[in-house]
Formats: structure tokens, sequence, C-alpha cells
């Protein structure tokens, strides 16, 4: 970030990046394909029961089948169906190379190939998606900068953040990263997790069916953002969390008690000051009620001793 | 049947019960050494020993998890961290059933996660749980001397059997190479000991050692109901002649003979990893590097140079040019070719440090 780019009186403390094993999820994809390609050359080639992959259609109907498998799962669990039309892509695009270059027959090392080939890639994009996050941490706001071909940014001041979120996974503890979700007053950084449950009776055995289907929906309002608009992954985890919290801290707190401060003061030269004016009224009044005996009253007062 | 009617009847169920005692100090110390090597490397591998950390903590939090499980104290609660774990049951129960699940807690750790390494070894050793009595034996086999052989003849057959496995082991095999993670894992994790951010030196085999030792004392009736249940059962195999007492005490010898060998291939990969440490710059990571390419490039000569002993002499290729390397590398430290930044960043480094001063 450059100098132009800060405000009056802003102060860089931190730029980061996400660590190259936050994004272990979609690494993982690729571990698996690596594995899977392994797995599939050591039982064409290698394993005891390698005569059943004689015909090469059928090893190529095992990697498939496997990988699809492993695509709607993951898609299921992480309600992401870009996942599983990725690993179809991969499958039909290795049979379509397959076909074309004539490399059935040699399917044994060819999905090995492939699948090596693939998870390279995969890992390519990943750290290329990782490094297009840029985290901005000022005394003033965050600033979250992502995107490889239209670039996001969001820009965040710290009396806007009502509380934060702060995760670390297993990785994370290890290698000491871990993800901050800075939630404004607006909500931003808040996601929803939806719950549908459906059931349905059929009535009737020939003709007369009657359906019904009865439903329920459940909603949770969770701490999400994307990856660009969280401190996603970034190194050193409690450092950066305790140093982002401090900021809200001393933009929120710290400015209140000053106001309180300044009110209490206001308030105690106010009272001083009607005191004062108590005072010459009384004074004023004890003048009007008779110059001799504002005399003697204050001759007395002076002839009182003083104890002190 | 030859033998003293003390002998058999008092000191034959002792045997295998200290040869497994034995076993089990020999694993402690094991442990201890670890701990030790772990220390030493910690300061420039922080995130290796937090999940050296994490693999014992979950281990430990696993097997404490199972003795609520078998007492029915059921599971309220279940946390595990790099630095903490924490098992909290649904019911509060006493005596036994308490005592049961502190067994679990204190010497689970040990056994349990080798015992689910075993029946792995099951399946992948083709023999080494032969527990047939030698013949020579057979006059002798419920004596005290004769106990402890057999536990020894098991012992020894199963190490046989599992070092040969090691020595051959087929880094190509997916099922090969998924044991040997799982041995390494056991071996890093076994250590139920924390290490954790600050030093706590009562943390040692003294205070494992003494955790067993109240463990025993707590309840000694417990203690004494246990022994009087081995030697029931040795009673009962001497009745029936067979020797299913010395077969059960060897699985526990076997157990404590898995851990002790994950915990020597730990020691390597730590000696592997302090010895990395002291080569300078970008080239340490030759060193792991030359691990695979050694061992696929050895294997792809012994297809062309065809013995039968190639799995293991491509390991013996992996281990020997990894070693070379590693000496290679240290010995030839030379100039180190700097650019302008390194420089600025040594001037400013040095500058501080006299500023510091």
């Amino acid at each position: 970030m450059s100098d132009e780019e800060l405000l009056k009186n802003e102060k860089l403390e931190k730029m980061l990046s996400p660590h190259p094993l936050s994004f272990m999820r979609y690494q993982a994809l690729c571990i698996f394909l690596l594995i899977w390609g392994f797995l599939v050359w050591w039982m064409v080639n290698f394993s005891d029961f390698k005569q059943y992959f004689e015909n090469p259609w059928i090893a190529i109907f095992v990697w498939g089948i496997v990988l699809l498998i492993f695509g709607i799962i993951v898609a299921l669990i992480t309600i992401r169906w870009s996942i599983f039309f990725m690993y179809a892509g991969i499958f039909f695009g290795g049979v379509g190379l397959m076909l074309w270059q004539s490399w059935i027959a040699s399917v044994g090392v060819f999905i090995l190939v492939y699948n090596v080939g693939m998870a390279i890639v995969g890992f390519l994009l990943v750290e290329w998606y990782r490094r297009s996050h840029k985290y901005v941490i000022s005394n003033q706001r965050i600033i979250f900068k992502g995107g490889i071909i239209t670039k996001e940014e969001r820009t965040l001041r710290y009396d806007k953040i009502s509380d934060i979120n702060a995760k670390q996974g297993v990785l994370g503890q290890i290698f000491g990263f871990g993800t901050i979700i800075p939630i404004s007053q607006s909500g931003f950084g808040l996601g929803s997790d939806n719950a549908f449950a459906a059931g349905g009776i059929q009535l009737g055995e020939k003709k007369a069916k009657i359906m019904g289907v009865f439903g329920g929906g459940k909603e949770v309002q969770t701490p999400r953002a994307r990856s660009y608009y969280e401190l996603h992954g970034v190194y050193p985890y409690k450092e950066i969390k305790k140093l982002v919290e401090e900021f809200i801290q001393g933009k929120d707190v710290i400015p209140y008690h000053q106001k309180n401060v300044e009110y209490q003061k206001e308030q105690t030269a106010f009272q001083k000051e009607q005191v004062d004016i108590q005072k010459q009224m009384r004074d004023l009044l004890k003048m009007q009620s008779g110059p001799k005996k504002y005399v003697e009253e204050n001759n007395d007062e002076e002839d009182i001793p003083d104890d002190k | 049947m030859d033998g003293s009617i003390i002998d058999i009847m008092l000191f034959a169920p002792l045997a295998t019960i200290l040869g497994v005692l034995l076993f089990w100090f020999i694993q402690l110390l094991f442990i201890q050494g670890q701990k030790y090597l772990l220390e030493k490397i910690r300061k420039k591998h922080e995130p290796f020993c937090r999940f050296t950390n994490y693999l014992g903590i979950l281990f430990q939090t696993i097997c404490q998890a199972l003795g609520y499980t078998v007492t029915k104290r059921g599971i309220s609660d279940i946390y595990v961290s790099v630095n903490y774990g924490k098992v909290a049951p649904k019911k509060q129960k006493k005596g036994i059933f308490e005592w049961i699940s502190n067994v679990f807690l204190f010497i689970g750790p040990f056994f349990i996660p080798a015992f689910l390494l075993l029946i792995c070894l099951f399946f992948i050793l083709k023999n080494g749980f032969d527990t047939s009595i030698p013949v020579h034996l057979l006059e002798l086999k419920y004596t005290f001397g004769g106990q402890l052989t057999i536990l020894g003849v098991n012992l020894y057959n199963f190490t046989a059997s599992f070092l040969n496995f090691l020595a051959n082991i087929d880094l190509f095999h997916p099922v090969h190479l998924g044991f040997l993670f799982l041995l390494i894992f056991l071996g890093l994790g076994i250590r139920p000991s924390y290490l954790g951010e600050k030093k706590i030196d009562k943390i040692d085999i003294l205070y494992e050692l003494k955790n067993i030792w109240q463990l025993i004392t707590y309840k000694p009736a417990y203690i004494v109901s246990l022994f009087l249940v081995s030697y029931s059962f040795f009673y009962l195999s001497l009745l029936l002649d067979k020797g299913f007492y010395a077969t059960m005490f060897s699985v526990f010898g076997w157990l404590s003979i898995i851990s002790i060998v994950a915990l020597f291939l730990s020691y390597l990969i730590i000696l592997f990893i302090f010895a990395i440490d002291q080569i300078e710059g970008r080239k340490k990571i030759i060193p792991y590097i030359t691990i695979p390419i050694s061992y696929i490039l050895a294997r792809i000569l012994f297809i062309y140079l065809q013995t039968e002993m190639d799995k293991s002499m491509s390991l013996m290729i992996m281990i020997l040019l990894t070693m070379i390397m590693i000496y290679l590398l240290k010995k030839h430290k030379g100039d180190k070719f700097k650019t302008k930044r390194k420089i600025k960043r040594l001037k400013d480094k040095s500058e501080g440090e006299e500023q510091d001063e």
C-alpha cells in the first residue's frame, strides 16, 4: 500500500496475506487427486488384483466413479456444486484426452500423470488465489483487498466494528495462524446457516393418490464472510487479534471515557459557577437589608477565633 | 510336570507380569528420551512440537473418552486443542468405575494407540503371532522360568517378524505407506506428557510414575483384585493345560514393542531434523528431496538389476544417500553469495545491535 492511499494521521501497522496452509480445504482437493492417481496406478500395475484391470475401460470406470462420488460427497458437505463439476470436468477432460491421443492402452500410467498434473495446476491456482489477498491494518481502519480478475476492496473503520469473531483450526493451532472476522454494526460479516426438513405422504395404491409435503426451516446467524472480507488465515494470529482488539478498544471505549470525563469537568465548573453566583446574590441581599447590619455581621465574623 | 509347587502356584504367574512391566518401563524411558530431543529442537521447530503435542493430547483424550464410555459414564463435552484436552463425563460415578476411567487416562495412552497398529499388523504381517510353546519347555511351561521364556519367545517371534516387515517395507504399496505414517504418528504422539509453551519441569517420567503410583495406592484393593484375577487366569490355564495366560500378557508385550519401535522411528526423524538444522540457507530442502528421489531411482534400478532384496536395498540406498547428502552439505558451507538486499539487511542488523549496546 502506497503512502498516497493513507489518510491524514493514518499510520500503517501491518500488511498481511493468508498463511500458505490456510486454504487447506482447497489444497485437500488436490491432495485427493494425487493420492487417487497414485492408488489407481498401483492397482492397475502392481496390486494383487491387477488382472481385473486388463481391460482399460474398467480402470477408467473405477477412476471416474470414485472421482465423481468423492466430488458429490464434498459438494454436499460444503454446499458447493462447483467442486463436483470440477471433478466431473477433470474426468471427462481426461477421457477426452485419452480418446483424442489414443492413450487408452497406457491408462495405468496416463491416470497417474494426468492426476499429478491436475493436482499441480490446482495447487498453483490455490496459491494464486491466496496471493491475491491483501489485508492492511492501520491505526484507523482495516482494508481488505483481493480478487484475481476483478479487484475488490473493503474498508472498515474500527469504530464501526461491533464485535469480532476469531477461529483457529487444528492446522492453525499448529502453525500459529487463524481467521478473524470483524462484524460491522450493519451486520457485515454475518452469514446464516439454513436447515430445511421435509416429508411426504402418499395415500392410495392404484389411482387415488394424495400427496402431501410438510416442511420446516431453521436459520441460525453465524459469523461468516468471504476470504476477501475477513482476515483469513493471518499469521501470527494471536498478535494480530490483540492488535485489532486494541484498536477497537482505543476507538470505542477510550473516547467514551474521555467524553464522560469532559462532561464531569463541565458539570463541576458549572456547579462552581452556581455557588459563586449564589454567594454574590447573598452578599447583595445582605447589603440591601442594611449596610450597618452588614458591617456588624462582618465584624462579628472577624472576631471569631480561628480554631485551625 | 516339573517345578516346585511354590514356584508354580506363587511365582510363575508373576513372571509375565514382571516381563510386561519391564517392557513398559523401557517404553517410558524412550518417551523421556524423545521429550529431551524435542526440547532441543523446540526453538526452531515450534509447529513440529505443537503437532506432536496435539497428537499426544488427542490420544490421551480419546483414551479418557473411551474410559468414560466403557464405564457407562457417558461424555457430555469433548475438546482437543494443541495445548489442552478435556473430556467431561455425563454422570459422576465413584468406586471401581472412577478407578477404571483413571486407568484408561493414565495407562491407556501407552497401549491403546499401539493396539490399533497391532490390529493393522495382524492383517499385514504374514507371521509373528505364533504363540505355540517350544517343545523343550513343555515340561517347565508353568514355572517362573518357563513362563518368562515363553513370553520371551513370543516377543522375539513378533519382533523379528515386525522388524523384517519394516526392513522390507514397500513404500510404493499404499497399505505399507499408510502403516508407516501411522507408526510415525504413534511414535510422535505416544508421549502423554505435555510439552507446552512454558516449560513445566514436573511433567516428566517421575510425574507419570507418580500419577500411576497414586492410582495404585488410591484403592489398593482394586490392584489386589487385579492380581487375583491374573492368578485365577493362570490357574485356569494350568487346569485346562492351555497356555493362554502367557499369550494374554504377550499381547501387552507386543504393544510395548510396537511403541518402542515407533518411538525409535521418531528419534530418527528428530535427529534428521536436527542434522538439517545445521545446513545453512535454502540448501536445507535438498535432503528432504533426496529421500523420495533416491528411493524411486533405486526401485527403478532394481527393476533392471533383479534381486529378491530390492525393497530393503532401496531403503538402504535411500538412507545412505540422504546421510551422505547431509554430510556433504554440512561440510561444504563455502562463501555464501549475497544479494544487495541481503547485504543491506545484514548491515541494518549489525547497526541495530550496535545501537542496542
